[in-house]
């Protein structure tokens, strides 16, 4: 067999200009797919990364059944009160794979400097539990500040941040006062003062003009409750988020209490269209390079099998079978994809180092500052790539190669 | 015309050969019969065209009949599949080509090999009865050598040591002296004539070469696809002879 493959190797270097130039299309089609590959998985890991951890989202939300299709009509009817939340608390107690919990209520209402009011969403949460949730992040996102300004504080109930467009339409700067409106569960007008602690980027920008964020205790009251609309949990890990929901559904089932626990990546839809985005992006870039492999391949086969036809005929006469000769051109074609997946492998590094060293920065969509663009390393990609552009290779290689095997012994050795 | 006594090693009883060539029909062979047997020396020659190639590929299993039987060591070779065609090819039967046909990317070493490693025969003992056909046919100091580093004589031997390397009882020789100079030609026919005395390896091979139809003991005369005359070259010669006093 050794034999064989080191025919086939020497073959190979028959013609060096060809093989060299499918060896770098494999070599260059490989380190394509891979460096976007790379650029894909950091896009993914710094979207989620973002929506778990520097949005304090969280891996996992509860909520009650139905809030999400019918909370906005009726927001009172899906709220989580005191009672209920202490249940969620016993049972979120016995798992120690969590390691925050975060209870929230998202409010809407009017936002005023005084002068001109607008309408304001904004995401009541505990600031010292999304510090905490913060503090998790890994990476990019854990070394950026999405705000410019302080942290809001749990005891300091009129701090609140500002997405920047908001700010902006009520002329409205850090430590600028302000107040916010909204009705009460009872349907009552209330009112709170408000002073500026921080100005954000939103994470939509469709909403830009309108987001806040406040705490708990100032959503709380705005609202006149002491109910929340979700609860919000922390992981020790990404890999652990579907098994928790399932034990978590099942165990807040147990307790009686009707509420419907939800993943982060069903929730963020932000993160599934880029990420559904990206799929189609390196699937064209994919079918491209294969198109590549593929003609190259078949390209320097062919080429190979008309200038050897009467080795071909040969090797027949000596006795070689049919699956012999495919045999042969297989292990040729094989050791092109293997050779030009080494040479892959080489470069995807090189454009790794490359951009690892030059640290170049970029503005992603949707964050307004300059942050790092990175590549990563995706070590199961790159084991995909190779065994697929080999299978490519090899299956290119086939259509030829039976062609070849198929030839007629004495019309191969007449073969000029 | 036979050896008497020797076991019968080819026989073609009524072969035909018809070639198509888009609607047109080409008779190569027209009703052939004929018999070799074990360690004859054989030349088949005629005019271009006269079916002597294609009488030795189908002695060679290279073709199939159209028409008639082949035997081959007894067996009917007509009906075999591809694979068991070359399985008999490898284990019994060597082939000398005119343009000699080695392997370019391997030494002679390796190319006298190639036959026992097409049949599964380990590397070292492969090497060690390479080196031995190699010294047969004395080119045991090119063992190393490619084919391009080697003259055309040097080529041929090295296909005839790759032809016998696995013991054949048949080796079919296609015009084998038709690409050497004269020298060179000679020292080949003598080098094919020693090993069929030595070894009894049978030879057969087509040719035009006076020189080497000079050291046959049968001829086979082929013209339009038939046998026209078989014999051995003293009863050529005494024909001949008889032509010239008549």
């Amino acid at each position: 067999m050794i034999s064989w493959l080191k025919l086939a190797l020497r073959n190979l270097f028959r013609n060096r200009r060809r093989s060299l130039f499918t060896i770098l299309a494999i070599g260059l089609g490989f380190a394509a797919v891979n460096t976007l590959g790379g650029f894909t998985a950091y896009i993914f890991t710094s979207l989620k990364d973002s929506y778990i951890y520097a949005q304090g989202n969280g891996h996992l939300s509860i909520f009650k059944a139905g809030f999400l299709q019918e909370g906005k009509l009726d927001p009172t009817r899906y709220l989580i009160d005191e009672d209920e939340m202490a249940l969620i608390h016993d049972v979120l107690a016995r798992h120690p794979e969590i390691l925050v919990t975060a209870p929230q209520l998202h409010i809407s209402g009017l936002l005023s400097n005084g002068k001109v009011s607008t309408i304001f969403l904004a995401a009541g949460r505990v600031p010292s539990a999304v510090s905490k949730i913060n503090r998790h992040a890994r990476g990019l996102v854990g070394k950026i500040q999405l705000f410019d300004g302080k942290p809001l504080e749990d005891d300091v109930m009129r701090g609140v941040g500002l997405s920047r467009g908001l700010a902006e339409q009520l002329k409205l700067g850090l430590d600028s006062d302000a107040v916010a409106m909204a009705p009460t569960v009872s349907g009552q007008i209330n009112a709170l003062d408000a002073q500026v602690f921080q100005l954000f980027d939103s994470p939509v920008e469709a909403l830009e003009d309108k987001l806040m964020s406040v705490s708990l205790k100032f959503a709380q009251s705005l609202y006149d409750t002491g109910s929340v609309d979700r609860v919000t949990v922390l992981l020790e890990s990404d890999e652990l988020t579907e098994t928790t929901r399932t034990r978590l559904a099942e165990e807040l089932a147990a307790e009686g209490l009707n509420l419907e626990v939800k993943t982060w990546n069903e929730l963020s839809t932000f993160y599934t269209k880029v990420k559904q985005m990206f799929d189609v992006i390196f699937l064209f870039t994919f079918l491209i390079v294969f198109t590549i492999v593929v003609m190259s391949v078949i390209n320097t086969v062919s080429m190979a099998i008309m200038e050897r036809t009467r080795e071909i005929g040969t090797l027949r006469a000596l006795g070689v079978k049919r699956r012999g000769i495919v045999g042969l051109f297989a292990a040729e074609s094989m050791l092109l994809g293997t050779l030009g997946s080494l040479l892959g492998m080489v470069l995807t590094v090189i454009t790794w180092s490359g951009v690892a060293l030059l640290k170049p920065t970029w503005i992603p969509p949707q964050i307004t500052r300059r942050v790092p663009l990175e590549v990563y390393l995706v070590p199961d990609y790159m084991l995909y790539s190779v065994l697929l552009l080999i299978v490519l290779s090899l299956v290119a290689a086939s259509l030829p190669a039976r062609a070849a095997a198929r030839m007629q012994i004495v019309g191969a050795l007449g073969h000029t | 015309m036979s050896r008497i006594g020797a076991p019968l090693l080819v026989e073609l009883r009524q072969v035909g050969k018809i070639y198509h060539l888009g609607e047109s029909r080409i008779t190569a062979l027209k009703g052939v019969n004929l018999s070799i047997q074990r360690g004859e020396f054989v030349a088949v020659w005629g005019p271009s065209g006269s079916g002597k190639s294609t009488l030795c590929n189908l002695i060679g299993l290279l073709d199939t009949c159209s028409s008639g039987t082949v035997h081959f060591e007894g067996q009917d070779v007509t009906a075999l599949s591809d694979d068991q065609r070359s399985e008999l090819r490898n284990r019994a039967i060597g082939f000398v080509f005119q343009s000699f046909n080695l392997i370019p990317v391997l030494s002679a070493l390796e190319n006298v090999m190639l036959p026992l490693q097409i049949a599964g025969v380990s590397a070292a003992r492969a090497k060690r009865a390479a080196r031995k056909r190699l010294a047969e046919v004395g080119l045991d100091d090119h063992a190393a050598h490619r084919p391009a580093k080697l003259s055309g004589g040097q080529q041929q031997r090295v296909a005839i040591a790759r032809a016998l390397v696995t013991d054949p009882a048949l080796v079919i020789a296609d015009e084998p002296t038709a690409n050497l100079d004269s020298e060179n030609a000679l020292r080949i026919t003598e080098l094919m004539r020693r090993l069929n005395s030595d070894n009894g390896t049978t030879f057969v091979f087509s040719t035009h070469d006076q020189r080497l139809l000079d050291r046959v003991e049968r001829q086979i005369l082929m013209r339009d696809g038939e046998i026209i005359d078989d014999r051995s070259p003293e009863q050529s010669a005494m024909r001949l002879d008889r032509s010239v006093r008549l």
